[in-house]
């Protein structure tokens, strides 16, 4: 009884489809009226859809960066004690919308500084300084050689939390102490390692300069690998 | 006196409702979405949905009138926060009914969806009506986390930052969903700009016509359709029994007469 109705069943669609293969419409009416179709569909969308999506595509497409790509001065290394680490604020400026250095220019109506503020937080790794540091003033210049192992001994830490970004800071309860972020208790040791909570890695590090005149130096740039998007990269999106 | 002048009111205002009537059907229309009968049984738990209805027409009414001090740039945002809540006549209050009722929105909406749920009011044929209301449940999410950003106080502020930073989790499109959200690779100007977009034009404006038919699937199917259709089903049930019941009696009244028949 199935089959039959089965049977039925495909008769009446091959009739059907018959039926639809006497339509008028040619290839070529077909072709034309998908093509317009298309043309208007792209005329329609392409401008809103790029409007809206523009800050994307220059930042992911183009490469483009809101936030200068300068080196900034963070803070002479004499300051850095040996047990704690030091947290340093540093304004970064940015050229984002309205706030666009050449378009403030032009229009002349407007000067304000639009910077982003993030800090930064300087250690020495595992609580040890190089020895010459202790007797250092500030202002003090140094050596190429001291330079060199200033920056294997430094730690130049972004307090923005691995996790989900909230501001981390120093905590001592017992032992060395440690970087605690408030938000969903991510916790990392003095160099920024990761010990516990959510964070998936170590804290981010800023790309820094150890210079002459005994100041660390910093761009708005940090220690990610290079991956596939969205599966292996460590995107950081410090803000 | 009173007697003429109460009959001549009732008499203007039928007249009054009578030219609506002709030119609008507005009374049938008000008949059919306003009334329908209730079951005593639980009755206050249906008027959550009223009641979530009610403070989205707050939030509206109240996010217009913010809108008459409220400026979004990163300088004045958080200046013209503290003006409404400091020297504009009854800002505290329409503020507070905005930043409250959206608080009571949330929990409401919670309840509505637990009642929904449990009286298992999203079964066939309201399925559909569920469907919209999880769009709207992800619209007044939306909402919400839009708007916390917008008083640019550091509360807002680190709020949005974690928000956006969830968003850069997703697969694949992570960094495009976190610039997207930031207008560029910082918080800034651009930030707020989108922001203020969203929460201001962009969900409301797609939020309306959900509402509508959400209340128009409502409407069609009923709020309580398998109340009123159980108690149906137990009365017809009933019903039937008792038939079954008269049958018996009746066929015993037959065989008593064939019976009665045979004895003669």
């Amino acid at each position: 009884m199935g089959s039959d109705n089965d049977l039925k069943g495909c008769l009446e669609g091959a009739k059907r489809l018959a039926e639809l293969q006497k339509d008028p419409i040619t290839r070529g009416d077909f072709l034309g009226f998908g093509l317009l179709g298309a043309i208007t569909g792209a005329i329609l969308t392409i401008p809103p859809v790029a409007f809206i999506l523009s800050p994307v595509i220059k930042t992911d497409v183009l490469g483009e960066s809101d936030i200068s790509p300068d080196w900034f001065r963070v803070g002479h290394i004499s300051e850095v004690p040996k047990e704690a680490p030091k947290d340093f604020q540093i304004e970064f400026p940015i050229t984002q919308g309205y706030g666009d250095k050449k378009i403030q220019e032009e229009s002349g109506v407007s000067e304000t500084d639009y910077t982003v503020l993030n800090a930064v937080w300087i250690s020495w790794r595992d609580h040890e300084p190089p020895s010459f540091v202790e007797g250092l003033q500030k202002g003090d210049s140094l050596s190429q050689s001291q330079i060199e192992e200033v920056g294997q001994k430094i730690n130049v830490l972004s307090n923005s939390c691995a996790h989900l970004g909230c501001p981390v800071r120093w905590l001592v309860t017992e032992g060395e102490g440690e970087f605690l972020c408030p938000c969903h208790g991510g916790i990392y040791d003095i160099n920024g390692a990761y010990i516990a909570g959510p964070p998936p890695r170590d804290m981010y590090s800023y790309t820094f300069e150890v210079r002459e005149d005994g100041n660390v130096y910093v761009k708005h740039e940090f220690d990610v690998q290079p991956g596939i998007p969205g599966i292996s990269t460590q995107e950081p999106y410090v803000i | 006196m009173i007697g003429r002048i109460r009959s001549q009111t009732s008499e203007a205002s039928k007249f009054i409702v009578d030219w609506m009537e002709h030119r609008t059907g507005i009374v049938t229309m008000l008949e059919h979405f306003l009334f329908e009968p209730v079951p005593k049984r639980g009755a206050w738990i249906y008027t959550l949905g009223s009641a979530v209805l009610g403070l989205i027409s707050l939030q509206f009414l109240t996010g217009i009138l913010l809108l008459f001090y409220y400026v979004p740039t990163t300088t004045e945002a958080w200046n013209s926060v503290y003006y409404i809540m400091n020297e504009a006549y009854f800002g505290q209050l329409i503020r507070g009914i905005h930043y409250w009722s959206a608080n009571f929105l949330m929990a409401a909406v919670g309840l509505h969806m637990a009642q929904v749920f449990f009286s298992g009011g999203y079964k066939a044929p309201r399925e559909l009506n569920w469907l919209v209301g999880v769009v709207l449940l992800l619209l007044i999410v939306g909402l919400s986390f839009t708007g916390y950003l917008l008083r640019w106080d550091q509360d807002g502020f680190w709020a949005s930052v974690v928000g956006i930073k969830i968003g850069s989790y997703s697969p694949f499109v992570g960094g495009y969903i976190t610039h997207f959200l930031l207008g560029g690779d910082t918080i800034g100007p651009a930030t707020l700009s989108r922001f203020f977009a969203i929460h201001v034009w962009l969900l409301p404006a797609a939020i309306a016509p959900f509402i509508g038919i959400h209340l128009y699937l409502l409407r069609r199917h009923g709020v309580f359709g398998s109340d009123f259709e159980y108690t149906e089903r137990l009365s017809k049930l009933h019903e039937q029994q008792r038939l079954e019941e008269y049958d018996r009696y009746e066929l015993d009244e037959d065989e008593y007469e064939g019976n009665g028949r045979d004895r003669e």
